[in-house]
């Protein structure tokens, strides 16, 4: 298991980079999709956008790492503060009766600990690139976590956080 | 650049239709990471089923598959493997549908040793059919109008069984920590036999109760070992909570033995009455 902030070549702390940004993507798509199966269409709504924020930063860091070969990381040979990549929202967090504000609160979560995952390594890399590069990230994920909270608090002025279920699914036979 | 990147590309157009929270997403989600890490081809790579919540996997993969009969993944999937053995063949399903109607043959897939991969999605419920007690499901539980004082009956011990019956590689995985699980299903692609994990994955809708797991669930507190008695007095000590590789030994395989060939229509001529 290797810990992130003692990755000393900037290709693999960029490869890493992006796996948590496709991994962030592609579960809000399944999330996502999931929604739409379950005929919500304003919380798929959402989930879809923000997979495409995530998938819009995975090409910002690849555009970082034009030239260079990156190497071939798992999330799984890190050692992480969560059971997944920081960005990367558990399949267990939402379910059927989620409300668009929860679903922004989940986001916000995962940009917080995106954010913290950034600033340590700024803080704590052994190289000087990395740490830049580092520092960098934790200003654009402060950005997000901004960003989000304003849309959380403009959210919950117009909606409830709620939802009732006057036939719920699991009466059971 | 990672090939995790490809993972999506082994699932299908079909959105899933699982309950939102289900368990089984983690390990729709684990399978296609293990199968891009190991860059398996598509069209070398089937993932075989019974019926169930668990296993509408295989509509969710682009590659081969087939959603069979209730209880009848293992038998088909071990078809598979004796007429393609260069196939990489993953079977699946539910706790129902793997140690109920189709215990016997999970008994005798262990036995058999194919080189396969055997992912059992256990909740402890029959999801599908709305929430009635399954083999695994522990004796007080109450809340199926079918046992409304519990089944009085010992829970079936998959791991323990595996071991009995001579599985090669068994393993517990958690959908909660997907992670540990895609590690687990790369090994067990990539060990030579029969290869058993059996994955502890919430029914949040039956089984709400199990959204605990989360704060239950521990690694196996020991190394794996190839030592049956070792495993054995390890599995009969643990409370069925813990994630890790068990068991893993170089049993020998049964692969299709050398026979004449007989064609479709001389077999037929045989039954003729
Ligand atoms: C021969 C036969 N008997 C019974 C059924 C009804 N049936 C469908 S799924 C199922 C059990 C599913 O439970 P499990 O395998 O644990 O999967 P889950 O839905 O929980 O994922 C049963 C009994 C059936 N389809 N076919
Ligand atoms: S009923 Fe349970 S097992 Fe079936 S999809 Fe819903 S949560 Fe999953």
């Amino acid at each position: 298991m290797i810990k992130p902030e003692s990755i000393e070549d900037l290709e693999t702390f960029l490869a890493l980079a992006y796996l948590l940004e496709i991994e962030s993507s592609d579960r809000y798509t399944e999330l996502a999709d999931n929604m739409q199966v379950h005929n919500d269409p304003e919380v798929e709504q959402l989930f879809r956008k923000l997979s495409e924020y995530s998938g819009k930063h995975a090409s910002e860091i690849i555009e970082h790492a034009e030239g260079m070969v990156l190497p071939n990381v798992a999330s799984w040979d890190f050692e992480w503060q969560s059971p997944e990549g920081p960005e990367t929202t558990a399949f267990e967090f939402v379910e059927y009766q989620i409300t668009p504000v929860k679903v922004l609160q989940l986001a916000l979560h995962n940009e917080i600990r995106g954010h913290d995952f950034y600033a340590h390594i700024a803080e704590q890399s052994p190289s000087e690139e990395i740490r830049k590069l580092a520092t960098e990230f934790t200003d654009e994920e402060s950005e997000h976590v901004e960003l989000l909270k304003n849309w959380i608090a403009e959210m919950e002025q117009n909606k409830g956080n709620t939802r009732d279920d006057m036939d719920p699914p699991n009466m059971p036979e | 650049m990672t090939n995790l990147a490809k993972a999506k590309s082994y699932k299908s157009d079909i959105k899933p239709i699982w309950c939102p929270g289900c368990g089984d997403f983690a390990v729709l989600s684990a399978l296609t990471k293990a199968f891009a890490f190991l860059d398996l081809a598509k069209q070398d790579l089937a993932v075989i089923s019974g019926i169930g919540c668990s296993s509408r996997l295989p509509a969710y993969f682009s590659s081969y598959g087939f959603h069979g009969i209730h209880g009848r993944a293992l038998p088909i999937a071990s078809g598979l493997k004796l007429a393609r053995p260069e196939l990489t063949v993953i079977a699946s399903g539910g706790d129902g549908d793997g140690f109920s109607i189709g215990g016997n043959h999970f008994i005798h897939a262990c036995r058999r040793n194919l080189d396969m991969t055997y992912i059992v999605m256990d909740n402890e419920v029959y999801g599908m059919t709305k929430g009635q007690a399954s083999p695994t499901t522990q004796p007080d539980w109450a809340s199926s109008k079918l046992t409304p004082h519990g089944t009085g009956v010992r829970p079936f011990q998959p791991a323990a069984i595996a071991l009995a019956s001579g599985a090669s590689f068994i393993a517990r995985a958690f959908s909660g920590d997907p992670n540990g699980m895609t590690k687990l299903i790369i090994a067990a692609i990539q060990h030579p036999g029969f290869s058993f994990i059996q994955v502890l994955s919430p029914c949040p809708t039956f089984r709400p109760e199990q959204k605990l797991w989360k704060h239950q669930v521990e690694a196996f507190p020991h190394e794996p070992t190839d030592d049956p008695v070792k495993a054995a007095t390890r599995l009969y000590t643990d409370d069925g909570m813990s994630s890790g590789l068990i068991f893993q030994s170089n049993y020998p395989t049964w692969n299709k033995p050398e026979v004449a060939q007989t064609s479709v229509k001389q077999f037929e001529e045989e039954f003729v009455v």
